[in-house]
Order: structure tokens, then C-alpha cells, then sequence
């Protein structure tokens, strides 16, 4: 009795949530005649390359392109069967975020090889001349900015310690460094524990309750991106602790939140939603034209500091 | 056929009575969980303080909860590896339902109370291990593949749920009625957090399930030999579909309580969950094959994991060595319990050998008085 009751809740919720997708499904098949565009990001879980796979879909379907959206979770031989597929299914464009600079080249060539023409969003590859477009954010800009907003917020002075993102994510070395080089200047302000969170809030959270214990004095946490300065929040909150300064990074709508509420005292907008629409723009111009209409194969777009001086102007990914 | 019953009761009776070796393979648990504290108390200060502690214990509750419901799975000699997302799904099904379920075809949102929220996310859990149990003893699926695939499912679904985003801001509002969420993660009781309160109750409740009622001890001879205690009576699909229930229903309770710690729930939450699970069953003394381990072994398990998993934070190590010493110390922690499982065995075959000996020559004795 009580196993079957449980069953048909269990299903009722599985069958209720099934239908509040269903609209979504529906929109893909508006089916034109501009071709196919892949989209291959890394992992559609993280908001921020939401944002992304979501922002080129968007814009090539405008400009009546049907396309596939599919994530290789930073995974090279996954990156390499998805542009397989590509291939095979006969796109006349893909839109690439790379899973590594030097493992994506193999992968990259081979679709240019097939004549097929690819655009990369938000990382590059270590090679030019291959790709049609490499459209990056500046990532070393980025923590430069975000670095010298937490320096003042913490008054120049202090402990802190650092969350690093997934080791083997190029980006999370940059703004590392990144930070690295901007808060050395500052000789009163002491980098007293780094530690590995993943890119993810549920880590960040437990490494900091950690990091709290082995050293109760700190005064500011810089994470390498929102999610892990959120898990941060929430362990301060636990802790009590609302004298902790704390800085993210990718401009995620939580954070922008958090920012508003004081919980955070900033983070760095990364230009996602720009970076795709101009890989879209790229890639139409290259099919229609048989060029890019831009000079540079690598093109850099600066990150934008979001604080509370400006972050009532935040909409989705931008400042208004 | 109630000889075989009898065999399997004195066989359990033999694992509850303690023999050296199982004191032993509890006490290693015990002395590695020593040697952690002592090892990370003299290189810190910042280690042996209460207020360690207490984090500490609230991170090992999570992986504790999980261990106990893997325990059950593993001493029916199977493996339950969506534990991991079963955390997720019933985490993002609290948090879908606390931000409000739009009603079809209304413009009306529902706010279910927290009661119902908590009730419906751990049916949902419990729903997942019953699906388990169900393919494992309707379908025959294997434990190993039925559970992989439900790893990928229950992941899926709960990023269907969510949308791939978080459920953030999950405290409630006093105007619906659905506040109180962080009760489950965040209110103390007596300064310690709820995860080890729930930890201690499932594990008071388990280990009495597993050592006084006749659930336990058919589940000890289902994992012991699955065969045997069919044909001595035990409803074996029965017991191996309430196992996988049990470690849903832990999961999702899991969920909830991180769900609540976070007041977000995330649809990655608790990936590789299920490998820390099954890590602190086999610390614990639990044997993969089934029939062995329980609740005591299990929870040391899991407080070496954390409490060396912390410790490791605590005095800043790279996170590529804590990598490797984690994986070193599960691998040495098994290696001994196989050197000691040896040495019992070859202890009690020697009696075994010694007595059926004595047997035959004293009825040797007797036929010769006979004659």
C-alpha cells in the first residue's frame, strides 16, 4: 500500500515536471532553410555556458539557421565525437567552445578539413589560421579588474585565502595569476590558503567551513568564479561571519544578487552573451560573404567590473 | 529446509557473536581514525578545536548518510551507484517545489507547505531505489548496470527539472507558508548541526534493524548466500527491493539536508557521492561480496574520510596529493582487512580441520568399544 502510494507521488512529480518542459521542446522545430549550426559548449549545467550555448541558438535561429547543442564537458575525445557528428551530419557551421587549447587543435582541423567552417567562443586554441574566429574574454584583464576592486574593498590590508577553479581548465590558472600579480603589489595583504573547489558552489561551500577553521582571522575570499564565492557566502553565513569581504568572478544572475544584497562585494561580468551573438554574427557573414568581416582570427572582449555602483543596470550577462 | 534456515541463523549468530577478527577489523577503522586526529592535531592547532569538530562531523553526516544506505546494499552483496544523483534529483525537487509549482492551464502557483516538500523529495528518492530494486529483481539487471543507468537518469532528470540552473534563495517566504527550509541544514541543536542529528538517528535506527529484527538478519543471509536463504524461506527479491528503498530514501535525505545547507539546491550536487559512499562501507570492514559489515564499521568509515579529507585543508596540501593520499589510504585501509580476513579464515579452518578430527576419532573409539 504504502509502496504504491509512494510510487504514484514518485510519478505524479516525474509526470508534472516532464510537462512543465514540454514548450521547450516544441521550439526547435522551427526548421528553415539556412542550414545546420552546431553548437558544442562545455557543460549546460553551468549557467554561465547556458548563457552561451542559449544566446548563439537564439541569434542563428533569428537568422533562420536550424541548429544542435550538444556539451563535452571539457572533454577532448568527447569534443572529437561531437565534431564527428558534425561532420556526418552535414552542418555548414560549428560554433565551438574548445575543451583545451592544444588537445582541441586535432579536432578543429579536422572540420576545417571537411570544409567546414569553425568559430570558437570563449577559449582559443594554440594555433592560428585554422579556426575561422577565436573570440575569447579577456580573462587576465578580468581578474586584474576584479583583483583591485577586492584590494580596496579590504581596505589593503589582511588575510585572505583564494578558491581556485577545476585544475585542468586553462582559465582557472589565468585568473589565478591574474590575481596573483595584482595583489603581490599589496604588501599588507597576505594569501594565506588556496584551495580547489571545482568551479562548484557545494565545494566551495565545505572548503571554505574548512579554510574558516584553519585560519579564523581572514578578512576576504577571492574566488575564481561566482559559484564557489556563493558556496562561500553560504559557509560565512553559517559561520556567522559578516565582516569577510568576498569577489567572484563570470557575472552570473545569483551573484549579481548577492552583489545587490551585500553578501558579495563584487564580481567580473565575462561578456558571454556578446561573445556568442558575435560568433553567430561571424559565422552568417562568413556563409553569406566567404569572410568574417573582421580583421583578426583572435579577438579579445574586455571583462566589465560589476559592484554596487553599478549593478541595478544588470540584466542577463550585461550591464545595461 | 528449515536445517538450512537453522544454518543460516547459527552462521549469523557466528557474525554477531564477536570473534577476534571482527573486533579487529573494527578496531582499524578505529586506529587509522586515531592516527588521523593525532597526525593533523600536531601539525595544526587549528584541527583538535571543537569548533572543527562540530564542521567536521557536519561534513562527515552527509557521506555517513549515504554509507548507511549503502551498507544495506552492500551486505546484500549489490551496489548502488546513483546515489550521487538521487542527492541531486531530490534536492532540486525541494527546491522546484519551495520556488513554487505553476498549476497547468492556471495563472495559479502552488507553495506546497515544508512538510509536503520534504515528504514528496524523499518519495521521489525512495521512488528512484524502488525503480532500482524493481529492474534488479523483475529485469535481472545486474546491481552495477541498473544503477549506472539510473545514475545517468536521476542526473538527467534533475537537470531537466532545473533547467541545468540552481534553485537559488530556497529560505521561504513567511507570506506562503513555506518557510522554515533551513531547520533541515542550517539550525543548530545543542550547537551541533541537523546532518549529524539525522546521521545519528538513521544509524541508531539501522543498527537496530540490521541486529534485532528478522529483516537484518535475512538481509545478512541473503548477502551471505543468496541461494541458501531462498531456499530456506527468505522473501529474497522482497528484501533485496526494500535495500534499494532504503538507500534512496538515505539520498534524499541527503539532498534535503544539503539542499538546506546551501539554501540552494544545484543540479550537480553530489557528484561522485556514491564512490565516498562505498569507500566508507569497505573502510568500515564491509566486504563487497555481501554477508559482512555494519553500522558501527560503516560510520568510522566515513568519519576517516572527512575527518582526513579536512584535515587535509587544514594544513593547505596541493589538491593533486590529497588525491592521492585519499586514494591511498582506502586502498591500504582494504589491503589490511584482506591480510586479516586471511588470517580468520585460515584460523577457523584449521579449528574446523582440528574438529572434524576429533569427531572421527572419537567415533572411531566408540565403534572399536562397540565391537
Amino acid at each position: 500500500m504504502l509502496k504504491k502510494s509512494l510510487a504514484f507521488l514518485g510519478a505524479a512529480v516525474l509526470a508534472l515536471s516532464l510537462s512543465a518542459c514540454a514548450p521547450a521542446a516544441v521550439e526547435e522545430e522551427a526548421a528553415t532553410t539556412g542550414g545546420l549550426i552546431a553548437i558544442i559548449t562545455v557543460d549546460q549545467a553551468n549557467p554561465f555556458w547556458q548563457a552561451e550555448a542559449e544566446t548563439a541558438k537564439a541569434e542563428a535561429e533569428a537568422l533562420g539557421y536550424t541548429t544542435t547543442v550538444a556539451d563535452h564537458k571539457n572533454d577532448p575525445t568527447a569534443q572529437d565525437q561531437l565534431i564527428d557528428t558534425a561532420i556526418a551530419s552535414g552542418a555548414v557551421a560549428i560554433i565551438l567552445d574548445p575543451a583545451g587549447a592544444d588537445e582541441s587543435i586535432g579536432a578543429v582541423q579536422k572540420a576545417t578539413d571537411a570544409g567546414i567552417p569553425v568559430f570558437l567562443v570563449n577559449a582559443e586554441i594554440n594555433v592560428s589560421g585554422v579556426a575561422k574566429s577565436q573570440i575569447v574574454s579577456n580573462n587576465a584583464q578580468g581578474a586584474a579588474i576584479g583583483a583591485e576592486e577586492f584590494a580596496k574593498a579590504m581596505g589593503q590590508s589582511g588575510e585572505y585565502v583564494e578558491l581556485f577553479g577545476n585544475p585542468t581548465d586553462n582559465n582557472a590558472g589565468v585568473r589565478s595569476e591574474g590575481y596573483k600579480s595584482v595583489l603581490s603589489q599589496y604588501p599588507d595583504m597576505k594569501n594565506v590558503g588556496k584551495e580547489v573547489a571545482n568551479w562548484d558552489r557545494a565545494q566551495g561551500k565545505d572548503k571554505m567551513d574548512s579554510l574558516l577553521q584553519a585560519h579564523p582571522k581572514i578578512k576576504g575570499v577571492i574566488a575564481g568564479n561566482d559559484e564557489m564565492a556563493l558556496g562561500a557566502i553560504a559557509a560565512l553565513k553559517a559561520a556567522g561571519r559578516t565582516d569577510v569581504v568576498v569577489g567572484g568572478f563570470d557575472g552570473n544572475g545569483d551573484s549579481a544578487a548577492a552583489v545587490k544584497d551585500g553578501s558579495m562585494a563584487y564580481t567580473v561580468l565575462q561578456p558571454i552573451v556578446t561573445l556568442a551573438k558575435m560568433a553567430i554574427a561571424q559565422a552568417h557573414s562568413f556563409l553569406t560573404t566567404g569572410a568574417t568581416g573582421v580583421a583578426d582570427e583572435k579577438q579579445s572582449v574586455d571583462c566589465v567590473l560589476v559592484n554596487p555602483d553599478n549593478v541595478a543596470n544588470y540584466t542577463f550577462w550585461a550591464i545595461g | 529446509m528449515s536445517m538450512q534456515l537453522e544454518k543460516a541463523t547459527t552462521w549469523f549468530n557466528s557474525i554477531r557473536s564477536k570473534s577476534i577478527g571482527q573486533i579487529l577489523i573494527d578496531g582499524r577503522a578505529l586506529f587509522a581514525l586515531i592516527a588521523i586526529i593525532i597526525i593533523f592535531a600536531s601539525l595544526s592547532p587549528n584541527y583538535l578545536t571543537v569548533d572543527n569538530l562540530l564542521i567536521m562531523s557536519k561534513h562527515v553526516a552527509i557521506n555517513a548518510l549515504l554509507a548507511i544506505g549503502m551498507l544495506l546494499v552492500i551486505l546484500k552483496g549489490g551496489i548502488d551507484l546513483s546515489v550521487g544523483s538521487i542527492v541531486a534529483l531530490s534536492g532540486i525537487v525541494a527546491g522546484y517545489l519551495i520556488r513554487g509549482v505553476q498549476i497547468p492551464g492556471t495563472d495559479l502557483v502552488a507553495y506546497p507547505p515544508l512538510w509536503a516538500v520534504v515528504i514528496i523529495a524523499l518519495a521521489v528518492g525512495s521512488f528512484v531505489g524502488y525503480l532500482n530494486g524493481i529492474l534488479i529483481t523483475k529485469f535481472r539487471v545486474a546491481p552495477f548496470i541498473a544503477t549506472l543507468g539510473m545514475l545517468y537518469v536521476a542526473r538527467g532528470v534533475a537537470l531537466l527539472i532545473a533547467d541545468g540552473k540552481t534553485f537559488p534563495k530556497l529560505q521561504g517566504d513567511p507570506a506562503l507558508g513555506n518557510t522554515g527550509f533551513r531547520v533541515l541544514g542550517q539550525d543548530t541543536f545543542l550547537g551541533i548541526a541537523p546532518g549529524v542529528w539525522f546521521m545519528v538517528v538513521v544509524a541508531i535506527f539501522t543498527s537496530l534493524l540490521l541486529t534485532r529484527t528478522a529483516f537484518g538478519r535475512r538481509l545478512y543471509a541473503v548477502g551471505g548466500n543468496e541461494r541458501a536463504a531462498g531456499l530456506a524461506g527468505v522473501p529474497v527479491d522482497r528484501i533485496k527491493r526494500l535495500v534499494y528503498v532504503f538507500s534512496g530514501f538515505t539520498a534524499a535525505l541527503t539532498g534535503i539536508i544539503l539542499a538546506s545547507e546551501l539554501t540552494a539546491a544545484t543540479p550537480q550536487t553530489g557528484e561522485t557521492a556514491e564512490l565516498n559512499a562505498i569507500a566508507a562501507v569497505v573502510i568500515g570492514g564491509a566486504a563487497l561480496s555481501g554477508g559482512r559489515g555494519n553500522i558501527r564499521g560503516t560510520i568510522l568509515g566515513a568519519f576517516v574520510i572527512g575527518f582526513l579529507a579536512d584535515g587535509l585543508v587544514i594544513i593547505g596540501v596541493s589538491e593533486f596529493w590529497k588525491m592521492v593520499i585519499k586514494g591511498s589510504v582506502i586502498i591500504l585501509a582494504v589491503a589490511i582487512d584482506q591480510a586479516q580476513q586471511r588470517t580468520v579464515t585460515a584460523k577457523k579452518k584449521d579449528k574446523a580441520a582440528a574438529e572434524s578430527r576429533k569427531t572421527s576419532s572419537s567415533r572411531g573409539d566408540k565403534t572399536k568399544t562397540n565391537a
